[in-house]
């Protein structure tokens, strides 16, 4: 049992040999999981928070699942197709049983959908769902979600991370699910105390193998010394959202370090609806040219996520790994902000939140002292979360964006922060436009790529964007657990054990 | 004696109220939740819909005139995040707060009276410049700093004491004191000052002349007379205790009503900061409210202004 010790000159040893230095040595038949906020409900289809989300995957199931190389694998759905370019027919698993031992068929799918959009029942995460017309059951075991047009990214609709998907059982169980949830999943919902724990039990008839923990508790606890501190004295096994100063610390003895590049993507845009130096794309070149990001990644996540070539996380799909960003020449830079007549440089807003995102403000900092150098005076502008989703609603983001997204597809990227008009776009582009549209109007999955490659050729000569990185999601485990973390952030424990 | 309570209480009533006006349109200047309650990728007409659909389009007098309706039967509105009853959310979590600020208080007192009485007795010696620096370093240090100073020492380094939650007392040992810290340090010093200036009145200097042991004449003739002021102080911390409580039960990640808050507040939560402050305000103005009628009981001079 390896401790360090903060302070030694005011460790009484007497005292720390008196008593146990691990409070509760965690048990290999219980495991908690400490993040930061609590659950809000435990309905899937009334909250839009991945630490509710974390818990209520534990109790229910979606449609599909994604494996550890973030490939889409059968969950309550066994096979997938499409019939015609606006049917999605899902095949489901029989003899699968809810929690109170209803059986799930596709009345349930159909139910879950029907629920969920309905615009009476105010699901948060409607828009993921939103494209989903009707919902037919064929038979007790096949059910077609059809959409009005071709829908090629149905399949992040439906898994787990769509949250409001997640199967619930029909009828009268479906009554009290904020407060008694009755899921189809590896564990069972034993207790919730509101903003102390959620406390889950096995469910051994699982339908993929019982699981090999027997409890399961979820603690909030916001403050990271406090998630750290519960770690290192056992009191809980995984800790969410580590910084990356602290993995040399945490990285062996009783505890380990997992992490994983997340889907999610730290970037600029730019906005260029109005009349700035923005609007000029040597401009927006310059930009890409004069930010090291390869430094700043070293520099503040320890070299830890992945550098992004393009506004797009590496493992989406139709990512060309032969893209390339720009590199890293201010001399470059200028000559480009010279040609585009701004010899000494001009002035800029930067407009973001900060503590939103890990080393967020750090990470604009190292980027204004970048543009700096190359003569462009940044200042920062930094919102309070109300007052930027104000100003984002009435399209008052200004200058430089640092504002965060995810999604594995482009058309869940590009489309929503470039196609012109678009509530997030401060871009305009015709050519782009016809692209982004033809990507999303057919599944074929060839066409897809050569459309999206097309897209970012266009994408990368005109610089809408000053892509940075995929970040890094970092856990604190006890080294005696054997779990994997997700680039989507959901955490799964049907595999977990100890030993 | 009537006269006075009744005044009291119509001042009580209209604090209440005024409060509740207050937040009411202060939480609302900064514009409504739907945005930030709606997925980042909603589109404008979702985010249109949602606020429909919440009322949150209808003009504020409207809004007020339904709030003021139903909080006067009793319903103060559902959570938006929780979609639960927002003051039962607030209720639920009520206990464990007073237990953590009743812990604290009980701290302060315990710690602060004997510190405040050695500090005015053994005036201008060690005593006193200890325990002038302990309440010194107790009103300065800020509470999360103490807080997460603590759970270092006692969890991560000594590993004696739960770094979270709540369960049995010793997980109210570290919150206790980080939020007792500035109580302590006030009452010290108050209790001290008192007890000077009444150590050098006329009556003790007779009491000494008559041969009173040093004993009796602290604890029974000076205590008596320096402790007035020094309840009052320690009935207003108990406001400042629930205060406070907001960080120090964030950092020790306890279930009180300040996480509660604090997370309404980040997520515009309207209801369920209408119905925090509302009952926060209820609490504090009671305890205003005994305090005062304390004091007429005592002092029959302020019934009669």
């Amino acid at each position: 049992m390896k401790r360090r010790d903060f302070a030694p000159l005011l460790a009484t040893p007497l005292l720390a040999r008196a008593l146990p230095a691990r409070a509760q040595p965690a048990s290999a038949r219980m495991l908690t999981v400490a993040q930061p906020n609590d659950a809000q409900t435990m309905d899937p289809a009334k909250h839009s928070a991945f630490p509710t989300a974390n818990i209520l995957f534990q109790i229910f199931d979606a449609l599909l699942t994604q494996d550890a190389a973030g490939d889409f694998k059968p969950a309550l759905a066994l096979s997938w197709s499409n019939p015609d370019p606006l049917t999605w027919r899902f095949v489901l698993r029989q003899g699968v049983k809810f929690h109170n031992g209803q059986e799930f068929d596709a009345t349930a799918v159909k139910f879950t959908f029907d629920r969920a959009l309905d615009p009476a029942f105010r699901a948060p995460y409607f828009s993921r769902i939103a494209a989903i017309k009707a919902v037919e059951v064929v038979d007790k075991f096949t059910v077609d979600l059809k959409t009005a047009a071709p829908f090629p990214t149905m399949l992040y609709s439906v898994y787990e991370a769509s949250f409001a998907t997640l199967i619930v059982p029909p009828g009268e169980a479906s009554v009290n699910l904020a407060t008694m949830p009755i899921g189809t999943g590896p564990y069972r919902f034993v207790e919730w105390r509101r903003d102390d724990r959620v406390v889950l039990e096995a469910n051994p008839d699982y339908w993929g193998g019982a699981p090999r923990i027997p409890r399961v508790v979820f603690r909030p606890i916001r403050e990271i010394r406090t998630r750290i501190a519960e770690l290192r004295s056992g009191g809980v096994q995984i800790a969410v959202d580590i910084p990356p100063e602290d993995i040399a610390a945490l990285d062996g003895g009783a505890t380990k370090i997992a992490n994983i590049a997340s889907d999610f993507l730290y970037f600029f845009n730019f906005e260029t609806l109005k009349p700035s130096p923005l609007q000029d794309k040597r401009v927006r070149q310059a930009i890409n040219h004069a930010v090291d990001v390869d430094a700043i990644q070293r520099a503040l996540l320890g070299g830890l996520g992945t550098r992004i070539a393009t506004v797009l996380p590496s493992n989406a799909f139709g990512y060309d790994p032969s893209w390339k960003p720009y590199p890293f020449d201010p001399a470059r830079a200028r000559a480009l902000l010279a040609e585009a007549g701004h010899r000494d440089g001009f002035a800029i807003t930067l407009t973001s939140r900060q503590g939103r995102y890990m080393k967020d403000k750090e990470i604009m900092e190292a980027t204004i002292g970048f543009l700096r150098r190359v003569g462009i005076r940044v200042t920062a502008n930094y919102l309070e979360p109300g007052v930027w989703a104000q100003v984002s609603e009435r399209k008052g983001r200004e200058g430089l964006i640092f504002g965060g997204w995810s999604g594995r597809d482009p058309d869940l990227v590009w489309y929503p922060l470039l196609y012109t008009g678009q509530y997030q776009s401060y871009y305009t582009n015709l050519a782009l436009d016809a692209l982004l549209v033809q990507g999303r109007s057919t599944l074929d999955e060839a066409e897809r790529r050569r459309i999206y490659n097309a897209a970012q050729a266009i994408i990368h000569e005109d610089a809408p964007f000053l892509p940075m990185l995929q970040p890094p999601l970092i856990y604190g485990l006890d080294a005696r657990l054997s779990w994997s973390p997700r680039t989507d952030s959901m955490i799964d424990l049907r595999k977990a054990s100890f030993g | 004696m009537l006269n006075f309570l009744l005044t009291r209480l119509v001042h009580a009533v209209a604090v209440v109220f005024g409060v509740s006006v207050a937040v009411f349109f202060l939480i609302r200047i900064g514009g409504d939740p739907s945005a930030l309650f709606l997925p980042p990728e909603a589109s404008l007409e979702e985010i249109a819909r949602f606020r429909h659909l919440m009322g949150f389009d209808q003009p504020l007098i409207v809004q007020f005139r339904q709030f003021l309706g139903r909080a006067l039967q009793g319903d103060f509105g559902q959570s938006l995040r929780y979609d639960q009853p927002a003051m039962q959310l607030v209720l639920e979590r009520f206990p464990a707060t007073l237990e953590l600020s009743g812990a604290a208080l009980l701290l302060s007192v315990v710690v602060a009276v004997p510190l405040g009485l050695l500090a005015a007795v053994q005036r201008g010696r060690l005593a006193d410049r200890v325990g002038l620096f302990l309440s010194l370093i107790g009103q300065s240090f800020p509470t999360f700093w103490l807080a997460i100073m603590l759970i270092l020492l006692f969890s991560e380094t000594w590993g004696i004491l739960p770094p979270s939650g709540r369960g049995g007392w010793l997980n109210l040992v570290m919150p206790a004191m980080a939020l007792a810290a500035y109580s302590t340090a006030i009452i010290t010093r108050l209790l001290r000052s008192s007890m000077i200036e009444v150590l050098q009145s006329d009556y003790i200097r007779t009491a000494r002349a008559k041969g009173l042991a040093p004993l009796p004449i602290i604890l029974v003739h000076a205590l008596r007379n320096a402790a007035i002021p020094t309840l009052t102080v320690i009935a207003l911390q108990v406001g400042a205790l629930l205060g406070g409580a907001v960080i120090t039960e964030e950092i020790f990640a306890y279930p009180g009503i300040g996480r509660l808050a604090i997370q309404a507040i980040s997520n515009r939560d309207f209801t369920v900061i209408q119905a925090f402050v509302l009952f926060m305000a209820v609490v504090i103005v009671s305890i205003n409210f005994l305090v005062d009628v304390a004091y007429a009981l005592l002092d029959p001079r302020i019934r009669r202004r």
